[in-house]
């Protein structure tokens, strides 16, 4: 399931506000640059044109330790879109079609 | 399981995530040997679903066993600790105001019961699938559900120690007349076929409207001072995100199987949008009506999770399958300016018999809703309160002693009208074999002339008092059958809750004053 | 049309008119008023008739409303058609069925 699709329908996630989870929010935010982020309270909801990514050496990077994506089951409320990946490396929220 | 021999390192490689959920999960399949695959699974021909390939099936979180219960038991750790801190640090008095509660009350006695029947059907899911993927996703939501409806009570029975209308649960869930409301909904997906609840509550319930019911819900509790509802609201939607996908990944399974299966589905789809959408309207008003500080109101909420997020995004997907939006999702477009007020009118002169309690909205509370709702609130629900605050001015309380006319199929009062129209309350009329029933909607009409001879059955509530099933025939020994206590139900304004909460924020400034005093001396 | 099932499936209606003797199930809408937010349902004798109806069941409820008045004149509408109520009628001789919803509003 690596096909690109065109769709730039917007996708987009729901994350728990908590101060473990900044530095995802912060990660989330470097790798998709033309996302859009809305605080509500003890909610961040993230959106962004067509694909979202959230890759785990950013992550790292930002928490400063090992982080597998397994761990972002610990921080999603809810999303909006379809997950096409979830491997070791990266989550990939995207439209099919 | 045999590794591979490997390079002499210090750790030994871990297999790939997809390999080791090929392992786990597929891998532990097996072929039955002394009955057919028919014997085994007996209940997946009958609704007309085919399916060719059921290792088809996607599971994109690639869960295993082990994977699974690490992060449950991570997820429960750091919920019983807020708990923990909750009962230490007298959390019972930091909320906003003890009228908050009425939602949680609603919330208990009406949506935790239904975790638990969700619990018992994606457990009959796990064993009715033919395939391992499927059977273990529903097998992981199964043990999910149960653990959704302890972690809720356990949170909320902290207030239970303090509030009313907490107290009976389980029982209310049975009894009670408008929860009858959501134990119908799920009754009804409980008696289907594996594959239509799969569509019923995998993918319609929890994919395309639990945002709507969790999102602000969370929201609310987090700024109303209710942490562990907050908490637990995050415990259990973390895991809805799986289920989010379970639904979405049934129904493209569904829909790329066979083509016969796509006008089987979109049937489903339009019947449990609708049976789903009208359980939701108890969260329209909880939004509107129910929280001491607002977060969003239903309508905001509404065009964001979903007509933004499902009709603009997740139906132009499904498009390619040839499936199309909802059957009368134009409706509940419509309602989105009506809907939350209609909901609380009913509750509001019917809650001497309910477990928890309304009051008229104060002058800034109105403000806020006019602000929010400026085509329909000044028109044609603020004279509605304004009569009312005449009436009590008189000495009165608007509680409606007669019995209301329920839809026979979403059971709410017949209270919801006409399409673009609030002054006209919308009557369906519908007739089979020799009997008539009345149906609030387009969409639940639709939904009655599609099976009547299940909905026929309907256990409505105002229909079993007069037939004196429930305690009897008059209103009191109805409550009595309910088993209401003292404070449970009624007006908020003088109730026992508000009483003590006034009290508790009296003690508390009283000591805080005295301190100063000391202090200044 | 038919159900889906793994067996027969036919089961009577819970809310049948058997199910309540000699009563049945009669509801009455006001359309004027929003101020009930539903229309009401009452069980009421078959034998009864509409001038105990309306004293006995219908004006005890209604005066909940402040602005009810019993000796208002009312136009009535049964099955959406306009109808009119004779005091020493019984229900049934008036027509109203099981479950019926009699509409009702101030005379203009």
């Amino acid at each position: 399931m690596t096909e690109q699709t065109t769709s730039t329908r917007d996708v987009g996630v729901v994350i728990q506000e908590s101060e473990s989870n900044r530095p995802v929010v912060e990660a989330i935010e470097q790798d998709n640059p033309d996302c859009s982020v809305l605080h509500t309270p003890g909610l961040i909801r993230i959106t962004a044109p067509g694909r979202l990514v959230i890759t785990q050496e950013t992550v790292e990077e930002k928490l400063g330790r090992e982080w597998e994506t397994h761990e972002f089951q610990m921080a999603i409320v809810s999303y909006f879109g379809n997950i096409q990946e979830w491997d070791e490396d990266e989550i990939v929220i995207a439209w099919d079609h | 399981m045999t590794l591979a021999p490997e390079k002499k390192t210090k750790k030994p490689r871990k297999l790939s995530m997809k390999a080791r959920y090929e392992a786990l999960t597929r891998g532990l399949d097996w072929e039955p040997s002394y009955v057919t695959k028919e014997e085994m699974f007996p209940h997946l021909e009958y609704e007309g679903i085919k399916i060719h390939d059921w290792a088809a099936w996607e599971d994109p979180f690639r869960l295993t066993i082990d994977a699974y219960t690490k992060y449950q038991a991570e997820k429960d750790r750091r919920l019983y600790a807020v708990l923990d801190g909750f009962a230490q640090g007298q959390g019972h008095l930091n909320l906003t105001d003890a009228g908050y509660l009425n939602a949680m009350k609603l919330f208990l006695q009406g949506v935790t019961p239904l975790e638990y029947a969700a619990h018992r059907n994606f457990a009959y899911l796990a064993r009715h699938f033919a395939g391992p993927g499927p059977r273990f996703a529903a097998l992981c939501q199964s043990i999910d559900e149960i653990r959704h409806m302890q972690t809720e009570v356990h949170t909320l029975s902290n207030y239970n120690k303090y509030y009313s209308g907490l107290h009976n649960w389980p029982e209310n869930h049975d009894r009670m007349w408008y929860l009858s409301v959501p134990k119908s909904f799920f009754d009804d997906a409980l008696s289907c076929g594996p594959f239509e609840f799969l569509i019923a509550i995998g993918f319609s319930f929890e994919y395309l409207l639990t945002n709507l019911l969790f999102v602000p819900f969370m929201s609310g509790a987090s700024f109303n001072g209710d942490l562990p509802t907050m908490t637990f609201g995050f415990s259990a939607q973390s895991d809805e995100s799986r289920h989010m996908t379970l639904g979405l990944e049934a129904i493209k399974f569904l829909l790329e199987q066979d083509e016969d299966n796509v006008p089987i589905v979109q049937a489903w789809l339009d019947k449990w949008f609708w049976r789903a959408y009208r359980v939701t309207a108890l969260v329209s008003q909880m939004l509107d009506y129910m929280l001491p500080r607002k977060v969003m109101s239903w309508k905001e909420s509404f065009e964001l999770y979903f007509e933004e997020q499902m009709l603009k995004g997740l139906f132009e997907d499904l498009a390619f399958y040839g499936i199309t939006p909802p059957r009368h999702v134009a409706d509940a477009v419509q309602e989105k300016d009506v809907l939350s007020h209609q909901v609380y009118w009913i509750l509001y002169q019917f809650s001497f018999a309910a477990g928890f309690t309304t009051t008229m909205p104060t002058p800034e509370h109105q403000q806020w809703l006019s602000q929010a709702y400026p085509d329909t609130f000044d028109t044609h629900f603020k004279p509605l309160w304004d009569k009312e605050a005449r009436n009590i001015a008189s000495g009165g309380r608007h509680f409606t002693r007669g019995l209301p006319q329920l839809c026979q199929v979403c059971q709410i009062p017949m209270a919801f009208t006409e399409p673009g129209d609030p002054t006209t309350l919308c009557q369906r009329e519908s007739e089979f074999e020799g009997e008539i029933y009345h149906t609030c909607s387009n969409g639940c009409q639709w939904i009655f002339e599609r099976e009547p001879e299940k909905y026929r059955q309907a256990w409505l509530p105002v229909h079993q008092i007069y037939q004196g099933n429930c305690g009897g025939p008059s209103v009191p020994e109805v409550l009595e059958w309910y088993h209401l206590q003292d404070g449970d139900a009624g007006e908020y304004l003088g109730s026992r809750d508000h009483t003590n909460w006034l009290t508790w924020q009296g003690e508390a400034a009283a000591e805080t004053a005295s301190h100063e005093n000391k202090a200044g001396a | 049309m038919s159900i889906t099932s793994l067996g027969e499936y036919d089961f009577p209606s819970r809310s049948r008119q058997e199910l309540y003797g000699d009563d049945q199930l009669v509801t009455l809408w006001f359309q004027d008023t929003m101020w009930w937010c539903s229309p009401v349902m009452f069980r009421a004798p078959r034998a009864m008739t509409w001038a105990d109806f309306w004293a006995q069941m219908i004006v005890p409820l209604a005066e909940e409303d402040p602005d009810f008045d019993a000796a208002t004149a009312r136009t009535w509408t049964l099955h959406g058609a306009p109808f009119e109520p004779q005091d020493g009628m019984t229900l049934t001789e008036l027509g109203i069925r099981h479950k019926d919803v009699i509409g009702t509003r101030v005379a203009a």
